[in-house]
């Protein structure tokens, strides 16, 4: 009997190894490496489902973060495609914005380039804590909207929010420049010491402890005109 | 240089053989420009002379026609495929370009990386020579820098390291991935299609190669799109933003099919609200119930079977025996009791009721469930060769209200469905009356039952003889009331939609009894 698959046997099905497998093997790895990282920061933070602000755990949360991602070479595009991931719900199940947000600033403050865009106006989803512990010589900028707690003790970036942000803006922020384009939430600046938050919309309201720095509304200086006070112990829930 | 006719027919069998043979009508050779290669309509290829001939001053002609067909081979067996996922990509290249000029120049670029970088990867092909003689604009250059990376050959592009390096990290080859790596190609393309903007040289910026037009897709495709399109988008006007970008290509590609239920035909225009729900509706494939057959109690020839030695001989089929009277070769008629159908026999006409007061969602600004219910109840009715008379109604006493008439032109009849009023709800049943006929067509309501004189509507189905589908949009009093008004009723059959997926579940014409059972 005649093989009817003869005519194909010529046909040549070798594939041709290109460079663009090697290379998108190589971002897959550091993808995986980040998305390991982040469920890791998650099994250790929301065992209860429900993640409390306290300063230990934030500490704590960002250094999770930091240890594993130590060593990883990434860039401005692998954050990006990082936050895709992240809304998009593919490879992580689940996530909470307060820890998230510390994952995004520790990814953004380790990064090797001085200036890191974040599209959020593409997400449904606010995250909290971005910009956290934004070091000097790095610039965030924020397409978008976002959560509470926007540059938590800023120690000398300068963070630029193009969009409104929630309550606890620049909240215990050491040095560095904050602006936000739209509006700002309540007890904006709380225990903030040093630096600067500018913001072009309306504040609805400014931190009762304030110990430094300058907060401008509209381009008008609003503080220091309040006394200031001491002490950040911590801040009731933004859960999740 | 042989003519170009020859050489395609020299080589256009190798590239099929190189391609495994794809169905493909066989290319051809048309006046084109000197700068666009080739061009697809309805599945033809046709290969620009001019470019050939303006090319094959650097490379032979052979090499020129081999590379151009693979490339439209490749975006015929790979990406787009079709037009569903040519549209799927526009989408997510017009949500970050935000113009149409933009995100077609972006969405074909893409489709060319993916379909010729799959071709490089995996056929021994000539492509990467013809793109090292391209003449290129800036568009260009970047993409041919992103080749030179991905593919790891020399195309003679210099610059562009930043977009190339970008763009060379998307997985063009996972097709899972494409709406994805589609938005990020056009991020990364954005700053310079908006230079090219500026400086005025956007409308050169297409593919050397030919840019990807409805056109070249087949009637049906662009049907099979549609229909995708409309499942895919979350609201009528994301399906209208897309559709009114390719009116008058979709217009032109279907003109020539007017009957295939597009509700298009040359000369008329793609109303995209229309399009939306009629596409939409064509996902949900909803049943009818026949109406009862009875049985005619004489026997008719059924079916053959073998005639065997003691059957009778009156029931031989000699047309199908062979002339002869042998046991296991001969064929008798098996004889059946014939069903006959009643006197109102098969599926009947529908009027369909459509509630467009205030309380309902305008279906041009969300998705309308009572427009996308209706829609589909009338898909189902013409489907089914019957005819769809539409009552759309709010306020009917104050003249908002919307007759039509027994039909069977889609258009019209989703015309009428997709109008919507607002304002408050009151029926008017003599209206009704005017669509009942002597073969008591069905009836199909959808509303979310906030009518004014709903005792009246009760009323008038409690006394009917038609078979009522009724549909409730949410819950609230009136449904409860509507629902125990018609409780006892045998030829009532209601139920509830609140979202997208409980439109499979009606069955129209489903009673409880019907009336006319023998």
């Amino acid at each position: 009997m005649k093989n009817p698959f003869v005519d194909f046997c010529a046909v040549p099905c070798k594939r041709r190894e290109i460079p663009l497998q090697r290379i998108v093997q190589a971002r897959r790895e550091t993808m995986d490496r980040m998305v390991q990282g982040y469920l890791q920061l998650m099994d250790q933070e929301v065992k209860d489902l429900v993640w409390l602000v306290e300063q230990s755990r934030v500490v704590r949360a960002y250094n999770t973060a930091c240890q594993s991602i130590r060593d990883l070479q990434y860039d401005q595009d692998d954050i990006e495609e990082f936050c895709t991931e992240l809304h998009s719900g593919h490879k992580i199940s689940y996530g909470v914005s307060g820890p998230s947000g510390i994952f995004l600033s520790a990814l953004v403050n380790q990064s090797q380039e001085e200036q890191v865009v974040l599209r959020l106006a593409e997400y449904d989803r606010k995250l909290h804590f971005l910009g956290y512990r934004l070091p000097e010589g790095k610039t965030l900028v924020l397409q978008g909207d976002a959560g509470n707690f926007l540059g938590v003790d800023l120690s000398g970036g300068r963070l630029v929010a193009e969009g409104s942000t929630g309550n606890w803006c620049g909240a215990g922020m050491m040095k560095g420049q904050i602006m936000v384009a739209q509006n700002a939430g309540e007890k904006t600046g709380e225990w903030m010491r040093d630096g600067e938050i500018r913001v072009d919309g309306r504040i609805q309201s400014l931190g009762k402890n304030l110990l430094g720095g300058r907060i401008y509304q509209r381009g008008k200086l609003v503080y220091p005109e309040k006394p200031a006070a001491e002490g950040w112990e911590g801040t009731d829930g933004a859960a999740g | 240089m042989a003519p170009l006719d020859e050489l395609l027919g020299e080589i256009w069998p190798r590239v099929r053989r190189r391609h495994i043979y794809p169905e493909l009508p066989a290319p051809t050779c048309g006046k084109g420009c000197d700068r666009v290669g080739l061009d697809i309509k309805g599945k033809r290829i046709s290969i620009s002379t001019e470019f050939v001939t303006e090319l094959s001053r650097h490379l032979d002609p052979a090499v020129i026609v081999e590379g151009l067909l693979d490339h439209a081979v490749s975006h015929y067996l790979y990406c787009p495929w079709d037009f569903s996922t040519h549209l799927k990509l526009y989408a997510e290249s017009k949500k970050v370009l935000r113009d149409k000029s933009m995100a077609q120049i972006a969405t074909d670029h893409f489709m060319d990386v993916v379909a010729d970088t799959h071709c490089v990867s995996q056929k021994d092909t000539p492509l990467p020579r013809v793109y090292r003689h391209l003449h290129r604009g800036r568009i260009e250059e970047a993409v041919h820098a992103l080749y030179q990376k991905i593919w790891g050959v020399d195309l003679g592009v210099e610059g562009h390291e930043e977009i190339s390096r970008r763009l060379s990290r998307l997985p063009y080859l996972d097709r899972s991935r494409w709406k994805e790596s589609m938005g990020r190609f056009a991020r990364v393309m954005q700053a310079l299609l908006q230079e090219e903007e500026g400086s005025g040289n956007l409308n050169k910026s297409s593919p050397v190669m030919g840019s990807h037009k409805p056109q070249q897709y087949s009637a049906q495709e662009i049907e099979r799109g549609l229909k995708q399109l409309a499942l895919d988008v979350s609201t009528p006007t994301e399906f209208k933003e897309i559709v009114n970008d390719f009116k008058e290509e979709i217009a032109e590609a279907t003109a020539e099919v007017a009957g295939l239920g597009m509700g298009l035909g040359a000369g008329r225009s793609v109303d995209a609200d229309i399009l939306y729900y009629m596409k939409l509706a064509e996902n949900y494939a909803l049943p009818i119930r026949k109406r009862p057959m009875k049985k005619s109690g004489s026997l008719y020839p059924d079916h053959h079977a073998p005639w065997e030695v003691g059957k009778p001989f009156q029931d031989i089929d000699p047309w199908t025996s062979f002339g002869k009277i042998m046991p296991g070769i001969t064929q008798t008629w098996e004889r059946m009791e014939g069903e006959i159908l009643g006197k109102d026999e098969g599926i009947p006409d529908c009027i369909v009721m459509i509630d467009s007061s205030g309380s309902m969602t305008n279906p041009k600004a969300q998705l309308s469930h009572a427009v996308l219910g209706a829609a589909c109840a009338c898909d189902a009715y013409l489907r089914n060769d019957a005819q769809v008379a539409v009552y759309n109604f709010s306020n009917a006493f104050a003249g908002a209200r919307w007759l039509q008439p027994y039909s069977r032109n889609r258009r019209e009849v989703y015309r009428t469905l997709c109008h919507y009023f607002g304002g408050g709800t009151r029926l008017m049943m003599e209206h009704m009356a005017t669509f009942q006929t002597d073969a008591v067509p069905d009836i199909f309501l959808i509303s979310d039952m906030q009518i004014t004189n709903l005792e009246i509507v009760v009323r008038y189905f409690n006394e009917c003889k038609n078979r009522v589908t009724a549909v409730h949009i949410g819950n609230n009093k009136h449904v409860d009331d509507f629902r125990g008004s018609v409780a006892l009723r045998k030829n009532v059959g209601v139920y509830a939609v609140e979202r997208k997926e409980d439109i499979p579940r009606i069955v129209l014409g489903k009673v409880r009894e019907y009336l006319y059972r023998n």
